[in-house]
């Protein structure tokens, strides 16, 4: 029988049909024969009985089914004593107590979602000022929080005025870490805990200056920060000391306003209790100056995060470089005696706080970021 | 001499036998292409009695077919002292002197490469776990583990073996909560019970490129090795822990997380690191990437917007890992459907009861919404911005789909946890909700009648996540099967049996499941 070319449409459905049951049975039948090589080989080579077992390994290893025990037969509650190695400083620790210590020992603290919140601000906005304003508070809520509780007591006591000022921010913050906790059982949206809205953050009331007359605007200036929020135009109506501006955008206001004549900012010497805002002042000034490299703020992130220690120490110090060159770069930019007087101030500040703070880091290395600079 | 070899080979093994053995393997036993196919079919057939089949064998020593059943190539054996043939089929070797198939360890070898040959040419994409071929489908050098001389004393010394049958716990271990990481650890589970990511990191096939010591898919890989090593007592995930906090930070700190971001994080960084680069350098389009996490949970959605005025359609697929899904309950309203829910009791389930459905929340996803005059699209048909529906289908549907159904709402006046009980069934079928049903109802074949035969979007449910408490804290547990309709429910460190009607009846989260039938591609 040679094989022929068969036309299918020449044949009716029964001729079909046993065709088709024809093919299937061939198919099965192979399929049984490559089975029965395989065990074949499986025997021949010797390898067959791989597949036995014992009956006492069976044994163990049966699913128990009785109330109060789990599948393998032991006791529920069993297991407080469990340890385990960190991988970050090899200690031993308590199993169930071992998320709360990585976190410390990362050196995450409360801090964990303002680092996320801090980077996607980052990277998504260079060049918003409200995002940046979003940081500087968040650094300032830092100087304070990331030292972990045992530490905040001892500040507590130290220092009661600067902490009394600060925790005004804290309530008013709708990012703070106590409410963007309560959102983690959201729906998996990062963003959700971003506050996208720029207005909603700017929780001081505001003057809207053009509506003011200049004796208006002296007498307001003399008693309030008055610096300008970028995006709602209007007049800051803190303090003259308020953390969110510096001495620098409250003596440009003032000659904005009124002209380059008046300048009335109180002495820089007497601001010595705010250097801990510097950090923030810091940011600031660079998004003003438009200086793209201010923004990244990924790398000192990482940076802090890596270090298991020192981490909350090396931010602030690592920020007042940048502040301090950047004020060296305005005063070369075209200021007048003002910048530069104001950088010596400030960078006697500078010198002072970094005697407050345990000055870690040695002052070189920064320099050298910056060159390009200047 | 292999221990299966016989001593009636070496009569054969003389001057070019290599190169006749492999001519008769390309022509006639392994086709490559479609030529040597027709060629085989035509010539191969018994030279006494013309069958095609019956086991048909082919002499080594000189053209000769003959059948095996009706003893023809035995024959020819005898009358010819030709003692050896081949078979057709299978390419075994036949030894007429001792009556039995052999096989030689140097005819095997070539015998292999033949074959590997000829898938090649064949160009045949195989699924995810044929053993002779890798993930990448194309024909990689891999083959079954067979043992040695010297494994198989040891093997037989030791007779002390795990087998792992329907009532064995191997493959089942509890977890510690580390403090509050029952959101890790119900993730986990899910992940350790997932069939085919259990096959890709049992059978080793992680093959790490990463310089520093902290892959993911490492760790998942032994995490694997913990699960299956048969320890009972339960295991403590802080290396796990360790890794993710270090690759998604947003999910690190000591506090109560969602599951759900959990499952998107660890699987975006398992995607990250499958590709062996912790920056992800090599090819990180979403489109070309071809890792064990997006051959499994990558699917395609495909978004309609139709424009209201000329009715053109504009369509974009985007890749997905989950699908969310409203609940009747929360602010903003479930009921009705879109008009052209036809009340179909397509899964089992019926409105009688009154139960919201997992049906029900996937026809919602999947109706047509109109946008709103305030949400105007540019339509390229008008040119201009005009008023358009929006529709979702699934283009393509992965081969583990996990539905999260939104319990936790978030909206400007309230945050609450919505316990609206939704029942979902042991097996889905995704047909009414893919792309190409959605087709065919717009052209006006309505009544879709169930293709029994088309297998392709049946699903089964494999693990059940579950969160009790409310929206600042609760305690997450897992439901999983590990073998056909054996349930487990997994409390952290307690690992205790559930029946089908627990599973079905809890509140559900996160619910798994996975493909019933995988074709080649």
């Amino acid at each position: 029988m040679k094989m022929e070319d068969m036309s299918l449409s020449g044949l009716d459905n029964t001729k079909l049909e046993a065709l088709a049951q024809d093919i299937y049975s061939d198919l099965v039948e192979d399929a049984c024969l490559g089975l029965c090589f395989e065990v074949h080989r499986a025997v021949k080579q010797g390898y067959f009985f791989l597949d036995d077992t014992d009956q006492e390994s069976m044994k163990d290893f049966e699913i128990v089914d009785q109330p109060g025990v789990d599948i393998f037969g032991q006791v529920y509650n069993q297991w407080k004593n469990k340890e385990c190695v960190c991988p970050n400083c090899n200690r031993s620790i308590a199993a169930s107590r071992f998320a709360p210590h990585l976190e410390k020992c990362l050196g995450m603290g409360r801090n964990s979602s303002r680092i996320a919140n801090r980077r996607i601000a980052s990277s998504n906005n260079m060049n918003n000022k409200s995002e940046s304003d979003q940081e500087d508070n968040d650094d300032v809520n830092d100087n304070d929080w990331s030292y972990g509780s045992e530490k905040k007591a001892k500040k507590r006591k130290s220092d009661k005025v600067f902490l009394h000022s600060l925790k005004q921010h804290i309530p008013l913050n709708p990012n703070s870490p106590r409410r963007s906790k309560s959102v983690k059982h959201k729906n998996g949206e990062l963003s959700n805990s971003v506050n996208a809205d720029p207005y909603k953050y700017n929780y001081n009331t505001g003057i809207n200056y053009e509506t003011l007359g200049p004796d208006e605007l002296r007498s307001l200036l003399t008693t309030q920060c008055g610096v300008i929020s970028e995006h709602t135009k209007k007049m800051c109506t803190r303090s003259q000391r308020c953390p969110q501006h510096t001495d620098e955008q409250r003596r440009a206001v003032r000659v904005f306003l009124l002209g380059p004549s008046a300048s009335s900012l109180p002495d820089a010497d007497t601001m010595v209790e705010s250097d801990c805002y510097d950090a923030s002042d810091g940011q600031v000034l660079m998004s003003r100056l438009q200086w793209d490299g201010s923004s990244d703020i990924s790398p000192s992130d990482s940076a802090s995060s890596k270090a298991s220690t020192n981490n909350s120490d090396s931010k602030k110090p690592k920020k007042k470089k940048k502040m301090s060159l950047g004020l060296n770069s305005t005063g070369g930019g075209g200021g007048g005696s003002g910048s530069g007087g104001g950088s010596s101030s400030q960078s006697s500040l500078v010198g002072q706080s970094n005697r407050k703070k345990k000055p870690k880091l040695p002052v070189p290395p920064a320099p050298s970021i910056y060159d390009n600079l200047n | 001499m292999s221990p299966a070899g016989c001593p009636h080979v070496n009569g054969f093994k003389v001057d070019n036998w290599k190169q006749n053995l492999r001519v008769i393997y390309q022509c006639f036993v392994w086709s490559g292409s479609a030529e040597t196919r027709k060629r085989k079919a035509k010539s191969c057939i018994c030279h006494m009695c013309g069958a095609h089949l019956n086991r048909l064998h082919s002499c080594l020593s000189c053209v000769f077919f003959g059948c095996f059943t009706k003893k023809h190539i035995h024959e020819h054996a005898k009358n010819k002292r030709h003692n050896l043939a081949i078979d057709l089929l299978y390419g075994g070797i036949y030894c007429f002197v001792c009556q039995d198939y052999i096989y030689d360890k140097d005819m095997e070898q070539i015998a292999k490469e033949e074959q590997r040959k000829a898938w090649k040419l064949q160009g045949r994409f195989f699924p995810l776990f044929n053993p002779s071929v890798g993930p990448s489908g194309v024909g990689e050098k891999y083959s079954t583990w067979e043992p040695t001389k010297r494994e198989l004393e040891l093997l037989r010394h030791n007779p002390k073996r795990r087998k792992i049958t329907t009532n064995c716990t191997i493959g089942l271990r509890g977890l510690i909560n580390l403090g509050n990481t029952c959101f890790m650890n119900c993730i986990v589970q899910a992940l350790t019970h997932t069939p085919l990511l259990r096959d890709f990191f049992l059978s080793d096939r992680h093959k790490c490129e990463m310089q520093s010591n902290s892959c993911l898919v490492c760790e998942m890989s032994q995490l694997f090795q913990e699960f299956y090593s048969g320890h009972r007592s339960p295991h403590i995930p802080f290396r796990l822990l360790h890794l993710v906090w270090t690759h998604a930070r947003h999910l690190a700190g000591y506090e109560q997380q969602d599951a759900h971001e959990f499952l998107i994080a660890a699987l975006d960084v398992l995607h990250r690191h499958c590709k062996g680069d912790d920056n992800g350098k090599k090819a990180n389009n979403p489109n070309n990437c071809n890792c064990i996490i997006d051959q499994i949970f990558t699917g395609g959605l495909q978004s309609d917007v139709t424009c209201q005025v000329c009715h053109g359609v504009s369509t974009t697929i985007d890749p997905f890992w989950d699908i969310s899904l409203d609940l009747p309950g929360s602010s903003t309203p479930f009921w009705p459907l879109s008009p052209g829910g036809d009340g179909s009791t397509l899964n089992g389930e019926s409105h009688l009861s009154g139960a919201t459905t997992l049906t029900d929340c996937l026809r919602r996803f999947t109706r047509p919404e109109h946008l709103g005059s305030s949400a105007k699209i540019k339509c390229s048909g008008c040119h201009s911005y005009q008023e358009s529906t929006k529709q979702l289908t699934m283009k393509k549907l992965p081969i583990v789909a996990c539905f999260h159904l939104k319990r936790f709402e978030h909206s400007a006046k309230l945050r609450r946890k919505i316990p609206t009980y939704v029942s979902f069934p042991l097996e889905l079928d995704m047909t009414p909700f893919m792309a190409s049903s959605k087709e065919s109802r717009m052209n006006g074949q309505y009544q879709q009648s169930v293709d029994v035969f088309n297998n392709d979007n049946k699903y089964s449910l494999f693990a059940v996540v579950n969160h009790q408490g409310t929206l600042e804290s609760g305690h997450y547990t897992t439901f999983i099967r590990q073998h056909k309709d054996q349930w487990f429910k997994c409390d952290d460190a307690v690992i205790t049996k559930a029946s089908i009607k627990d599973v079905l009846d809890s509140e559900g989260y996160l619910l798994f499941y996975h493909k019933q039938f995988l074709e080649y591609e």
